[in-house]
């Protein structure tokens, strides 16, 4: 699927190694498991990534409340 | 979407209804010119792109001459296609006319008509302006039509490749995750902000900080923007350098060649007038009319000589039988010894006296001293000379022979007859002399007319070469080194602007350093975390978007440089190299021709023609990848191509996957015997899906449009 393909790409990007020392082996590869994982980065492309490939994509607002709503939590 | 079938009504040479059925892969129309190709072409362009300006230029000329006054017909240009999303849908234009009284055509304004059919056959009217967006939006359609190699040139501007990379790469739909990622970051970074605010001690020192940030960010912003101006002056500089260049050598060799034409032209104006035909007055002023006097004036001499001898002799049998005095005449006749003496007066009174004066008998240019017998003759015929003078009283009365002195006269004449002659003498060499000038001078005007003709069609060749006209030509030399000077400020400039935004970045990591510093101490750590995570999602998605264009260029260049040399399977073509470029805050890609890591310097049209034919095929290969296919529409191409670089050409293109139309004037051929033009065998191995050859039904008037219908054959 076409977002599947959007998050492999943006999980590719070295800062995810670098920084947060996460392997390709251990990303999800598709949206549905991204959202699931409990990895905030990971998972915050995940919803990002699916609120904007609906057929009908997520307000700034929605978006914004579905992203800081769930960081702010997770990362208590 | 794939063009099913075109149907041409009306529409100037195409008479009548006129059908395409086309096939999705490789469709050539093959047509002499003039005979309808790119009139085909125009019908597809007007139906997709046209307005409704001149729509009375659009109409068959026969179909109006073979109405009757008061009749109607339509023009009409219809496209049937199969969409991405199935079924089938078509779109027509038309309008129509009605024949006046006068013959003149009146016409209605044109309509669109959409019709859409599913895949169990269900029909529907659409609004044909949508569902012509819909199938074939704007965007592709202008990447769709190619008129002529140079509307192949598209790849010229670095937008316009920008664009279509843009357009057909799905780097594109990363555009909005750039978007959405930083003002998910801004939120976080305010939130944060918003709390640290809430500390009482930190607000003052927080807010002077968040004004010192926001100072610098609005002057990083300003620099930015000159900074961007700057760059775009530069480029714009730097293209008008790079065109005046090939200017510039055209300004400089036409600078060399007007002087030469000048210095030419010079020499040709002195030429003329050193050129003096004007015989006639030459004629009688440098007296050349007395050029063959000589033997005259012999003859006269001779004749005066004769008659002088006769008169003396004359004179002397007369004075013999006057008797004139004994003494005389024996002084006379012993001074003579019988010989006929010399007239009187000769030497004359002046000549004899400066003799005596010098003692120099300068008739003989002997010495006469004093005294000296030669001395006392000399003073003897002065003397004589001055009797001669004095009235004879003695002899008074005495008739004289000659009564008039016409023979000394005519010696006189004669002799300066002779001081003359020695001038005319040189007359005949000056006239031929004035005859050589004139005609050397003649063969130098030849020579420099000649000169002048072959610099002159130099310089139309500068000129041919040049899209300047001349004068403005000659003003290229001085802008190239005014904007020479020019591109230094801006260069200058630049680095400037460079210099100060390294220092406000500098600047600005340490007041946000500072800032974070006091965020970290107060604000919760989860709106820490959140906002360094957003910054990290805002980072990761631009980079992708980047990344993505990025590895569209990458394969673009390697899928255009195979086509490319496909398409050139036996020549020598370079590599294309695509450059990405920041223009500004835009990105930009330069294609250039390499050959071993250098640019080409100069490739000729049919290497350019195919450079970007196999960009746009490339493009559109890449593009069926991500997006859906669109047709291809090529009118004449290949024009700079031979017959078998275009069957190579068109055998590669019916390799490659998506739907084009070619319209080509090759593979065709006038039968010499029967005259009639044919489709040549070589044709046979060309590959294609559908082969169409587009001709004027003969007989036809070339003069009379109203003669005029092209008939397509299936081939």
């Amino acid at each position: 699927m076409r977002q599947d393909k959007i998050l492999s790409s943006f999980l590719q990007h070295e800062l995810l190694l670098t920084k947060y020392h996460l392997n390709q082996a251990e990303l999800p590869t598709k949206v549905r498991d991204a959202i699931n994982s409990e990895i905030p980065i990971v998972k915050t492309i995940g919803l990002i990534v699916e609120a904007l490939e609906k057929q009908i994509p997520e307000t700034d607002n929605s978006l914004r409340n579905i992203v800081l709503q769930y960081l702010n939590t997770a990362a208590v | 979407m794939i063009i099913k079938k075109i149907i041409i009504e009306n529409y100037l040479c195409y008479y009548g209804i006129k059908e395409f059925d086309l096939s999705e892969g490789l469709n050539i129309i093959v047509g002499e010119n003039g005979e309808g190709k790119t009139k085909f072409f125009e019908a597809i362009d007007w139906l997709l792109n046209g307005d409704s300006n001149n729509l009375e230029l659009l109409i068959s000329a026969k179909a109006l001459n073979e109405v009757s006054i008061g009749e109607v017909f339509r023009v009409k240009v219809l496209m049937e296609v199969i969409p991405e999303y199935g079924g089938t849908a078509s779109i027509s234009k038309s309008f129509i006319v009605k024949k006046s009284n006068n013959g003149d055509s009146i016409i209605s304004n044109y309509i669109i008509e959409g019709v859409e059919r599913n895949n169990i056959g269900e029909r529907s009217i659409i609004d044909g302006k949508t569902l012509l967006e819909r199938i074939f939006p704007f965007e592709i359609r202008k990447y769709s039509l190619f008129k002529g190699e140079s509307d192949l040139e598209i790849f010229k501007s670095e937008a316009a490749l920008s664009n279509l990379i843009n357009l057909f790469s799905d780097a594109k739909h990363y555009d909005k995750y750039s978007t959405k990622g930083e003002f998910l970051r801004l939120k976080s970074e305010t939130a944060v902000a918003t709390a640290t605010k809430n500390i009482d001690t930190n607000k003052n020192n927080y807010e002077l900080l968040e004004r010192e940030i926001k100072r610098l960010e609005d002057s990083k912003y300003d620099i930015t923007v000159h900074l961007n101006i700057t760059e775009e002056e530069i480029i714009k500089v730097n293209e008008n350098l790079e065109d005046a260049e090939q200017h510039v050598k055209n300004a400089e060799a036409l600078k060399t060649i007007n002087e030469k034409i000048f210095n030419i032209e010079d020499k040709i104006k002195k030429c003329n007038s050193h050129i003096d035909e004007n015989y006639t007055t030459a004629l009688f002023d440098e007296k050349w009319f007395l050029v063959h006097f000589e033997p005259i004036q012999r003859k006269f001499a001779e004749k005066i000589t004769n008659l002088s001898q006769e008169k003396r002799r004359l004179q002397s049998d007369f004075d013999k039988k006057k008797g004139i005095k004994e003494g005389e005449r024996k002084a006379k006749m012993e001074l003579l010894n019988n010989v006929i003496p010399l007239p009187i007066g000769v030497p004359s009174k002046a000549h004899l006296e400066e003799m005596l004066k010098d003692e120099v008998c300068k008739v003989c240019n002997r010495p006469v001293e004093k005294d000296s017998e030669p001395y006392k003759f000399m003073i003897k015929r002065l003397e004589e000379y001055i009797q001669s003078q004095k009235p004879d009283v003695e002899n008074e009365e005495e008739k004289v022979l000659f009564e008039h002195n016409y023979i000394n006269r005519l010696e006189s004449l004669s002799i300066s007859h002779e001081d003359n002659l020695k001038q005319l003498r040189s007359t005949e060499q000056q006239i031929k002399d004035w005859f050589l000038l004139n005609e050397k001078l003649k063969v130098e005007i030849n020579e420099l007319e000649e000169q002048l003709v072959k610099q002159k069609e130099e310089r139309n060749k500068i000129l041919g070469n040049s899209s300047l006209a001349a004068e403005k030509l000659s003003d290229v030399l001085k802008n190239y080194n005014a904007w020479q000077k020019y591109l230094l400020g801006k260069e200058r400039e630049k680095l400037e602007y460079s210099s100060k935004l390294h220092d406000l970045d500098i600047q600005l990591h340490s007041k946000r350093t500072e800032k974070d510093g006091i965020d970290l101490k107060s604000a919760h750590s989860f709106l820490i975390k959140t906002r360094d995570i957003l910054r990290d999602i805002e980072t990761i998605f631009k980079d992708t978007k980047q990344n993505k264009f990025n590895e569209f260029i990458e394969k673009l260049q390697l899928k255009s440089n195979s086509i490319f040399s496909q398409i050139n399977i036996d020549s020598f073509t370079g590599i294309i190299k695509f450059t990405k470029k920041k223009r500004g805050d835009k990105d930009a890609i330069e294609i250039e021709l390499q050959e071993n890591g250098r640019v080409f310097y100069k490739p000729n049209q049919s290497l350019l023609t195919s450079m970007y034919i196999s960009i746009l095929f490339a493009i559109s290969e890449l593009s069926a990848e991500v997006k859906e296919r669109y047709p291809m529409i090529f009118d004449a191409p290949t024009s700079s191509f031979g017959e078998s670089k275009t069957s190579e050409f068109l055998n590669l293109i019916h390799e490659t996957k998506g739907q084009k139309i070619l319209l080509i004037k090759d593979f065709l051929i006038t039968n010499k015997e029967t005259r009639n033009l044919e489709v040549k065998k070589e044709f046979q191995n060309v590959k294609r899906d559908k082969a169409f050859w587009i001709r004027l039904q003969r007989p036809f008037n070339k003069q009379n449009l109203t003669t005029l219908n092209t008939e397509i054959i299936t081939l």
